[in-house]
């Protein structure tokens, strides 16, 4: 039986007296991919400051592979984390900044370089290691930001709209490499976006809008449930919102 | 242990690696206090009259007495510096590498103001040799005893900057904060003249420097550079550095560390 890797429990969070989470619960197994997939202000990067403890939880619980995330000395222990905006360090190359990265992971120079070797070459980094970083385009900067989150060789991997601003080619690529891994068994993806083109019918999925869940399960059942084509129209079902405006 | 002592060294690292790409912000620290000690100095000498007080055994030049505070100007705004990054870095996205991390955000917080005291020192000592170079009397023993406390005080107000980077929420405030806090820290201190000459001319600014902290961390350097120990100096940074570090990490508690998203 697989167990939990997150679990969220009646999650509300408020600004002064705009409540932008409300009663948010739902839970990812290990070695899964999952996606939470909601519109602008949705409430989704509230959610990711609080999973990251960027943000001090105001009322319910939030669990990463058993810890609660007040104790985040083991909570954020093995976790992995890409930001929606870039936050590689555009003077110092590729190989410094990951140093940088490991040694905030409790890792050596050399023992971060040998902990991703093999995603340095299948997300063909290895030669641009000594690049300075601004020299690089977004795809590969956003890549090593992967690789980077990658170091500590984490259970659970938070990526907030790691995709925005990529080609379709570049976003797949991301996509792809970290299925294949979640399907490995080596790692759980919670894959944060508002881009409906990105997820699989056979994705674990929440729905959010206006910092509600309005649906969990895989894509492929929601859309069952709701009678409705596809993810898009479901999503328009339920939130009376078109997500294409 | 072995995770603190990786982390501290990448922190250090990166702090290094700035600092080395970024000699432009070197000489610019260097030149404020090389232009204060050539020019402001030559022209003030002949003003100021200075008696014997201590650390100094003799008469000094002005130029000799203002050195201390020069060194301490340079900490400050090497402070302020950094200060000014962790604001850059905060909108950049990259402060929140840093404050992911796993390991104590506090000792996360500590090797990040240790790190910018290093690159501090690094001017302080640079300075001292020019000064020397130019004439003030130093001595080995007394930039070498120095040293410690130079690096100490950095802390301080690097802490100090810290807790105004964690207030501060967007960049355009900051030059309100060098009007408003750092200028006046530096003026109202004994920096560029002793406190005795501030109580002649004005009691309620003598007051108001005597409760700087500013000016117990440029007499720690005045007496440390002539190997002379002030006890009450000691105690008052010894307090500013819990006061300060408190403050930084109170400042950079999580609810704290993002505007509303």
């Amino acid at each position: 039986m697989k167990t939990n890797i997150l679990e969220l429990e009646n999650v509300s969070h408020k600004y002064d007296k705009a409540m932008v989470l409300k009663e948010v619960s739902f839970f990812i197994e290990e070695a899964s991919f999952f996606v939470l997939l909601g519109l602008n202000g949705a409430g989704k990067s509230t959610l990711f400051s609080l999973l990251t403890r960027l943000q001090s939880l105001q009322s319910g619980s939030i669990k990463i592979n058993g810890f609660i995330i007040q104790n985040y000395t083991k909570a954020l222990k093995d976790i992995g984390i890409v930001f929606q905006e870039p936050t590689l360090d555009l003077d110092l190359t590729v190989r410094q900044n990951l140093y940088y990265y490991g040694a905030l992971k409790g890792l050596s120079f050399k023992e971060t370089i040998a902990s991703i070797k093999e995603e340095l070459t299948n997300l063909e980094l290895d030669e641009k290691l000594d690049t300075k970083v601004q020299k690089l385009n977004g795809g590969h900067r956003r890549r090593v930001e992967i690789v980077r989150s990658l170091i500590n060789k984490p259970k659970l991997l938070l990526l907030d709209e790691a995709t925005v601003g990529l080609d379709l080619k570049s976003r797949f690529d991301i996509l792809d490499y970290l299925r294949t891994k979640v399907q490995k068994g080596d790692l759980s993806v919670l894959w944060i976006t508002h881009l409906f083109d990105e997820v699989q019918e056979s994705d674990s999925l929440a729905i959010i809008h206006k910092g509600e869940i309005l649906a969990t399960g895989t894509a492929e059942t929601i859309i069952a449930e709701y009678k409705q084509a596809d993810l898009t129209q479901t999503f328009r079902h339920l939130t009376r919102e078109n997500p294409d405006a | 242990m072995r995770k603190y002592y990786y982390c501290a060294k990448g922190i250090i690292y990166k702090e290094l690696l700035r600092f080395l790409k970024e000699k432009s912000r070197f000489f610019s620290a260097l030149v404020r206090p090389l232009l204060w000690l050539f020019i402001f100095s030559v022209g003030f000498k002949s003003a100021l009259g200075l008696a014997i007080i201590p650390p100094y055994e003799s008469y000094i030049t002005y130029e000799t007495y203002i050195v201390p505070g020069l060194v301490g100007m340079i900490l400050l705004f090497n402070g302020m510096q950094s200060s000014l990054t962790m604001i850059i870095d905060k909108e950049m996205g990259s402060m929140k590498i840093l404050l992911t991390s796993y390991i104590n955000r506090n000792f996360l917080l500590f090797c990040k103001m240790f790190a910018t005291a290093i690159v501090s020192t690094i001017q302080a000592i640079t300075f001292l040799i020019v000064a020397y170079l130019y004439g003030i009397e130093l001595t080995f023993s007394g930039v070498l005893l120095a040293i410690p406390i130079i690096l100490f005080t950095s802390i301080i107000l690097n802490a100090f900057a810290l807790f105004i980077s964690s207030v501060i929420k967007q960049l355009e405030n900051f030059a309100a904060i060098m009007n408003f806090v750092i200028f006046p820290m530096f003026f109202l201190s004994s920096a560029l003249y002793p406190l005795w000459k501030i109580k002649d001319s004005s009691l309620l600014l003598f007051n108001v420097s005597s409760c700087n902290p500013f000016t117990y961390i440029v007499e720690s350097i005045r007496f440390a550079l002539y190997l002379k120990f002030d006890l009450f100096t000691f105690y008052v940074i010894c307090i500013s550095f819990f006061l300060m570090l408190s403050l930084a990490f109170i400042g950079y508690k999580s609810k704290k560390v993002l505007k509303k998203s």
